[in-house]
């Protein structure tokens, strides 16, 4: 009899436990994707403000992703909208995070997971605390205490605000690398982590069963990339099925300079280096026969706008150098 | 109970009733200092030797304990 | 099973500890303990791999040095009953000769180990520096070892067993795995509190079945622990980080609250971590010794000491203090110098040689580095001068008639009592004894209140909110605190308290944790402190 009493007494503090973390989740859960709303990673999360199945392509990863790859060459060039959904340091759990949200809205046809991301190790903690705020995201957002408002006691969330950049972070700054032979070819591979391993796979059945195609991207990168990981990917791509492009390995065609094409000597490509790395991708997405030019299309207009938007700023930006 | 021992213990700390206070150690009557020195005096006056292992709060923390462990060292000895 | 960092870590209070909880719980008493000595060693496994087999040693040599010395005593004392009146004086003299010299042995194997593997780097390193100055060609190459987590906390474990032994407080323990599980037992193994034999060891091999009471007291403690981990020691981590690696950037008032917030996070995070270690054992039935007293409403640094690492402080006390100044030669010198200098000054002299022994021994168990042992030396001068002065200041407060009980009195002391001890952590986590040097000169030669008027205190790790929260939570530390100054048991009279009100307390501070803890994107948690030691 005690034992049954203690038992109800511990359900019954369990549910209220969950029911006050429900209720501190819905008033700690940001109304906007704004910053000034208390949006985390503000750029990648401009998705959810995007127009319902309007974007084809999904880039995830970590600054190596948004440093790479800009969506609006892209549009420009063949036409597809692209959006990237990578963040600074972001580990694998958090690109899984990131897909499941983008896919809630849209319905991409194909998704690239950069590959510096796929040997971050993934902490058991971090992922955890992923998990938990996917549920219940006071655990995510509990650091908006500061900036609570009487507004985040009413209403239901609403995206509005979208990046015309697509995610991308344009940066023209020029930092030399003097290490341009990185790709020495080598039999061996580099281990991957177990965790991410597994999260990997989670990526890739979410993607099938989504019917979007998933494909390994290594973006060119002296400091983070060389053969020994080229290897490890190349099988994990194996395994899995998937297709993997590694631009490292493509530099004929790239034609990257490594004295110019790099904002901090050959971590992360610069502006001039995006260009010619998307050039590459968005030839890789025309010769996939998944996609259609909306070019024309009047529902996508808003991304001629943003195009006009981007190409004003980043020609202003590159002549103000 | 020794008179005598009663008058070291006054010497050393002035301030408490020996008579009477059955916590010397745990009240702080009697602090490492004032124990290095009634060790030292007490060898001296009964003639006896206080091993490490004997400087444990209970047998300081009264005058009477204090006696029942010197009359004990004075037997085996 | 998943490497686990700390305490904090969900690998540890989401894991581990229910898991070992549940298989305790559904296990016959008989395997309990069994079951307490497996979880234990896989905890050291897991976050120290093949250097288990240091522990192992420990124990098995521990193990074999106990019986020994017990042997000698058992032969000894037949002997000592067989023989004449005349004979005892020197065959007592010879048993106790050979008990002293196995003692001896197996505490400088053990504290060998400790020296080696943790300060033979920094050895051989001055060796160097000695031979440089020399001006001799002579380099020695530094070695470099892994640590086993948790050798300093274990090895004292070792030795006051040992030593314990030899003095006949306990009997040697002829079961391997009892001692293996005092040593070894999975909460204290990291960072203590340093437990002796006859507290614990009984307790653990006992493996009291669960009670519900242990179980709801030893939440609650992890849970205030908890609480002062993440709300706290981490929130503070980003400021301390910041000023401590690049002092020179900052003027002497940040560097003095610097000092103030590491004092405070390395309060909150040992005591922190005390209270889950303290926790975790209650709900296994095991009482630990307390390792915290309310340092913080300590009036002297030397009662500072007796409240603050407890378990460290009375092994010092018990192992090397009272031995040193019990021993021959400065027995001598105290009857010496009583006569010669008083009452108070007489056991002052040899107290202080043994209580230099103390801190130096003190600093330099913090590890391998000239600051630990000025910190060492620091405290050393600290109870040192308090000594000396205390007559002086016993007749001036006497002469001003102020009453030193009195609440204000009482007050300036604690305040007193904690900048000092602020000082002292200021050195204590310096990068190197002369960083420590420049920031203190700082806070005296380039303390002004700019950063506090243009807001550029609040831009470096904590803003204006941060302070507010770490007010609170201090606020509310002090309040349980005093609480518990007043000798008002708290869990206890919550116990006490219908459902509704328990539930409710539970569920305000776990939501203070989950809302105002400094986890997540943008915190790097500390850390834990002590394990490194």
């Amino acid at each position: 009899m005690r034992y049954a009493k203690r038992i109800i007494a511990f359900l019954v503090f369990v549910c209220g436990l969950i029911l006050l973390l429900l209720a501190a989740s819905f008033l700690f859960m940001p109304k906007n994707n704004m910053k000034e709303f208390g949006m985390e990673e503000v750029s990648a999360n401009g998705i959810l403000g995007e127009k319902e199945n309007t974007v084809d392509v999904l880039v995830v990863g970590d600054s190596e992703s948004y440093s790479a790859v800009t969506p609006m060459q892209i549009w420009k060039e063949q036409g597809y909208t692209a959006y990237v959904c990578g963040s600074s340091g972001q580990t694998l759990d958090y690109s899984m995070t990131m897909i499941r949200r983008a896919f809630e809205k849209q319905k991409p046809k194909l998704v690239f997971l950069e590959t510096d991301a796929i040997y971050r190790k993934v902490s058991k903690s971090g992922a955890l605390l992923t998990k938990l705020g996917n549920y219940l995201s006071v655990f995510r957002y509990h650091n908006r205490w500061k900036s609570l408002s009487w507004n985040d006691l009413k209403g239901h969330a609403e995206f509005t605000w979208t990046d015309d950049y697509k995610g991308y972070e344009y940066n023209n700054a020029v930092a030399p690398c003097k290490n341009q032979d990185y790709m020495i070819p080598s039999g061996t591979a580099a281990r991957i982590p177990e965790l991410n391993r597994l999260y990997v796979q989670e990526i890739r059945n979410y993607c099938e069963e989504n019917g979007a195609k998933l494909v390994f991207l290594s973006t060119p990168s002296p400091v983070n990339w060389n053969y020994e990981r080229h290897n490890g990917i190349a099988a994990l791509a194996g395994e899995l099925s998937c297709d993997y492009i590694d631009l490292n390995l493509q530099n004929e065609q790239l034609q990257i300079d490594w004295s110019k094409d790099t904002r901090d000597k050959g971590d992360h490509l610069n502006h001039n280096g995006a260009v010619k790395a998307t050039h590459y991708l968005a030839d890789y997405l025309n010769q996939t026969n998944l996609l259609t030019d909306h070019r024309g299309d009047p529902e996508y207009e808003k991304w001629n706008e943003a195009l006009k938007r981007y190409e004003a700023a980043v020609s202003s930006a590159g002549n103000g150098q | 109970m020794d008179k005598r021992l009663i008058e070291i213990l006054e010497e050393i700390q002035p301030e408490a009733d020996y008579e009477t206070c059955k916590t010397l150690v745990d009240d702080h009557y009697l602090d490492s200092l004032s124990i290095i020195a009634l060790v030292a005096e007490l060898e001296e006056e009964y003639d006896i030797m206080i091993p490490t292992v004997e400087i444990i709060p209970e047998n300081f923390n009264s005058a009477e304990n204090l006696w029942m462990m010197i009359t004990r060292l004075k037997e085996e000895d | 099973m998943p490497s686990i960092s700390s305490y904090f870590s969900l690998a540890y209070l989401g894991l581990l500890l229910p898991l070992t909880i549940v298989v305790y719980a559904a296990a016959p008493q008989k395997i309990r303990r069994w079951a307490l000595l497996i979880f234990s060693w896989l905890f050291f496994w897991s976050i120290s791999g093949k250097l288990i087999v240091y522990l192992l040693f420990s124990i098995l040599s521990v193990h074999h040095i106990g019986l020994w010395l017990s042997m000698l005593q058992e032969e000894g004392d037949r002997l000592l009953k067989a023989a004449d009146r005349g004979e005892r004086k020197a065959l007592k003299a010879q048993c106790q000769r050979k008990q002293r010299m196995v003692m001896t042995f197996g505490a400088c194997l053990h504290i060998g180990i400790l020296l080696l593997l943790k300060y033979g780097p920094f050895f051989v390193l001055n060796i160097n520096r000695v031979f440089r100055a020399l001006g001799l060609h002579v380099n020695l190459t530094v070695p470099s070892f892994a640590l086993p987590i948790g050798i300093s906390f274990y090895t004292l474990q070792a030795v006051s067993y040992l030593f314990d032994v030899y003095r006949r407080k306990i009997p040697a323990d002829k079961s391997m795995f009892r001692l293996a599980l005092f040593m070894s037992f999975f909460p204290q193994i990291m960072e203590g509190p340093i437990c002796r034999y006859e507290d614990t060891a009984g307790e653990l091999w006992e493996a009291e079945p669960i009670r519900f009471q242990n179980l709801v007291f030893g939440a609650e403690r992890i849970l205030f622990g908890a609480m002062k981990e993440l709300v706290l020691a981490d929130r503070l981590n980003l400021l301390i980080q910041n000023v401590f690696t690049n002092y020179d950037t900052y003027d002497g008032f940040v560097i003095a609250l610097s000092a103030v917030c590491y004092t405070l996070q390395l309060y909150m995070d040992f005591s922190g971590t005390m209270d889950i270690v303290i926790g975790s054992a209650q709900i296994f039935g095991v009482t630990l010794p307390e390792n915290f007293r309310r340092p913080f409403f300590s009036r002297t640094i030397s009662e500072f000491w007796k409240r603050w690492h407890i378990t460290l402080g009375t092994w010092f006390k018990d192992y090397v203090f009272f031995p040193l100044s019990m021993s021959k030669p400065l027995k001598k010198l105290t009857s010496r110098a009583r006569k010669r200098l008083g009452n108070h000054f007489g056991p002052l002299l040899s107290g202080s040689i043994a209580l230099f022994a103390v801190w130096f021994c003190n600093g330099l168990w913090h590890g391998a580095g000239w600051h630990y042992i000025f910190f060492g030396m620091y405290h050393f001068c600290l109870i040192l001068i308090g000594n000396m002065i205390e007559p002086l200041v016993l007749s001036v407060t006497g002469k001003l008639h102020i009453s030193r009980s009195s609440l204000p009195y009482r007050c300036f002391q604690i305040v007193r009592t904690a900048v000092l001890v602020c000082i002292g952590e200021l050195f204590f986590r310096a990068t190197g004894l002369r960083a420590g040097f420049a920031m203190f000169r700082k806070i005296f030669t380039n303390f002004t209140l700019a950063t506090f008027r243009d807001r550029t205190l609040f831009t470096f790790g904590m803003d204006q909110k941060d302070y507010l929260i770490v007010f609170i939570a201090v606020l509310l530390i002090f309040v349980v605190g005093l609480l518990q100054e007043k000798g008002i048991a708290i869990r206890e009279k919550l116990a006490g308290k219908n459902l509704a009100v328990q539930f409710s307390a539970y569920y305000a501070l776990v939501l203070f944790i989950v809302i105002f803890g400094a986890y997540g994107s943008g915190y790097v948690p500390v850390d834990p402190i002590y394990a490194g030691f």
